[in-house]
């Protein structure tokens, strides 16, 4: 089986989250990226370095597959590829694209049309939504675009007992989980509740340094110059209106009473 | 015939509008009003006239059907043919989408089968149906965007909770119901155990949560926090933190990921107030925090603070929680 695992660049969250916690995140002068100062890392998406554990998990129960790694980006990208490869990809590929990343249909397209050329891939998986806009819109537009079936939420990925055209793939859904059997070729996104992925180990992290991702362009895929579909015009950092009434008294006991009185008062407790 | 803004709406059976719903019948008036547009709405499930009937009752102009055994759960194979019938019958250019499970299928799949563009998480339209523009969250709330679109399809567009209010229902506001023809379809994708049926009452229908994050300390004090909730007659939550530690299940945790809740009272104890977590709780009518740090994120969003141990503060509000006439 050829697994397609496609992972993104992203700000670190933690890192952007410590600028918004403290009221200091700040757009820059292009006004659509934050002015960190450089000091906010970029890291793979954890929801596709999830993606990937999935496919090594698959792996690792048995199934005979090969691991491609991709990512659709500029030219830092690829570094996310690395930590792929060493972590158990055979295989890294680059599409090279300076577009800004905000538009998950063109990756979309770009991919179905790699998927095409490689012509061997059964299943792509892929993170849930990128931690950074939130948008989750490629694996959709991509089952779309392949005809292949789509299954989102996956907690798990195993076998099918009994064929090898389909996927059995569990699911986060509001009541737990619920399983499901997916037609091959699928794509198929990964949730935080797939767990913790592995850390590369050495001998993976000297695979990384001997397979260098192979690097296309993606005016190979798309044609130059196309337009957006969905287009990022502007980043705002809202603003947090602060109205809080923090309870005083001496001792814990009278904060305590205090704050239970005034939710009474505003009839908000039955008890 | 005027045009239409559509929402789209998945039902389960014998359901009654969900607030998501209301949300986005409102929010597709606001966005009709003063543009010379009309609002349609697309119900698509088994057993589901209550919720068309509501959906008249609640300003939609034209309301679509799409009504069989085999849709009485979600299946995307099975719903887009039916959500792009509905497309077509309204020429609708922008589409509504109430919040839900499966939005994350949903949505961006008939975006791309009919070359269209989608948003998720959108606070705001802007532009008119030709020329829309959104407003959407990022950064798990840090930040919003705002986005326009260069495709020939229509816009979906999935709202963000509270973006709307609830347009009023005027009972007996009634028009038929136009029926979309099920089409034919294999579904590539088929349930082989589904999950099990949820038992008690659900964390987003909670009046008072309680909430308890990495504050805690330790995850046998998780238990506090099950006590307040239980003496307040609400139920406990957590933040992603302490769920990703095993100190709760993954069903208590609220925020982005999580459940998106909406009580009277949100208790956030020991937590810091990510905006990932806050994505889930914000729209509680009351938010009580309790945190060492007074300069705790988490007291921009509440309305009264408690800076203290948590520790010492939740066996007093348990005791009072008791204890009515303390
Ligand atoms: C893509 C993505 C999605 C996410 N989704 C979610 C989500 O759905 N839900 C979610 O919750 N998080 C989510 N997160 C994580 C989120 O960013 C935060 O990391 C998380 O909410 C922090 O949890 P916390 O507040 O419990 O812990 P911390 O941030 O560690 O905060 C602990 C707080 O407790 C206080 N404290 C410490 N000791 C005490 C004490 N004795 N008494 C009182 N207060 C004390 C501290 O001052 C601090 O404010 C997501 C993150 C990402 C990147």
């Amino acid at each position: 089986m050829h697994v397609l695992v496609c992972a993104k660049r992203v700000l670190d969250p933690d890192g952007v989250n410590g600028y918004a916690l403290w009221g200091r995140l700040k757009v820059d002068e292009s006004g659509r990226s934050f002015d960190t100062g450089g000091t906010v890392p970029r890291i793979i998406n954890a929801y596709d370095e999830q993606a990937l554990e999935a496919a090594l998990r698959l792996r690792d129960a048995g199934v005979d597959c090969r691991i491609t790694a991709l990512t659709v980006g500029g030219e830092d990208a690829g570094e996310i590829l690395k930590r792929c490869v060493a972590m158990g990809a055979d295989r890294a590929i680059h599409v090279f694209d300076a577009e800004a990343q905000t538009d998950g249909f063109r990756v979309a397209r770009i991919v179905a049309a790699l998927v095409g050329e490689l012509a061997d891939v059964d299943l792509v998986l892929c993170g849930r939504q990128g931690s950074d806009y939130d948008q989750g819109a490629m694996p959709g537009a991509l089952a779309e675009w392949l005809g292949a079936s789509l299954v989102t939420m996956a907690s798990g990925v195993a076998a099918e007992p009994g064929t090898d055209g389909a996927v059995r793939v569990t699911r986060a859904v509001p009541n737990g989980e619920e399983m499901v059997r997916a037609q091959l070729p699928a794509v198929v996104s990964v949730s935080n509740e797939l767990g913790q992925p592995r850390y590369p180990s050495s001998r993976g992290m000297l695979a990384a340094r001997r397979t260098p991702p192979e690097r296309r362009e993606a005016t190979e895929f798309v044609e130059a110059g196309e337009t957006a579909t969905v287009e990022l015009v502007q980043l705002i950092v809202p603003d947090v209106q602060g109205q809080c009434e923090v309870i005083e008294g001496e001792d814990v006991r009278t904060k305590a009473a205090g704050l239970m009185a005034r939710l009474r008062e505003r009839g908000l407790l039955n008890v | 015939m005027s045009e239409h803004v559509l929402v789209l709406i998945s039902a389960a059976p014998g359901a009654t509008l969900r607030a998501a719903d209301r949300e986005a019948l409102g929010a597709a008036r606001a966005f009709a009003e003063g543009r010379g547009l009309a609002v349609a709405c697309a119900v698509i499930g088994h057993d589901v006239q209550a919720v068309a009937t509501e959906a008249a009752e609640r300003g939609a102009d034209r309301v679509l059907v799409a009504d069989a055994a085999e849709l009485v759960t979600f299946n995307g194979d099975r719903f887009i043919p039916l959500a792009v019938a509905a497309i077509a019958a309204t020429e609708a250019r922008v589409v509504i989408v109430p919040r839900g499970p499966d939005l994350l299928e949903l949505v961006p799949r008939l975006a791309a089968r009919l070359d269209g563009a989608s948003v998720m998480g959108v606070v705001e339209l802007r532009g008119d149906a030709q020329d829309v523009s959104v407003v959407a969250t990022a950064f798990g709330g840090a930040a919003h965007a705002v986005y326009r679109f260069n495709a020939p399809g229509p816009r979906i567009l999935a709202l963000a909770p509270a973006v709307a209010e609830a347009p009023e229902r005027v009972a007996g506001r009634a028009v038929a119901n136009e029926p979309i023809a099920p089409s034919e379809v294999v579904p590539r994708v088929e349930v082989v155990t589904p999950a099990a049926p949820l038992e008690g009452p659900r964390l987003e229908d909670a009046r008072v949560v309680v909430s308890g994050g990495r504050g805690l300390g330790a995850a046998d004090r998780y238990s506090m926090i099950v006590s307040l909730a239980k003496a307040l007659g609400g139920m406990p939550g957590a933040s992603r933190a302490i769920v990703d530690d095993a100190w709760a299940t993954p069903a208590q945790q609220v925020g982005l990921t999580g459940k998106i809740v909406v009580p009277d009272i949100y208790f956030a104890i020991g937590i810091s107030g990510a905006s990932q977590h806050m994505a889930g709780c914000s729209n509680a009518r009351c938010i009580v925090a309790v945190n060492t740090d007074p300069q705790a994120p988490i007291f921009r969003y509440a309305d009264y603070g408690i800076v203290a141990d948590c520790l010492e503060v939740l066996p007093e509000l348990i005791r009072l929680a008791g204890d009515p006439g303390a």
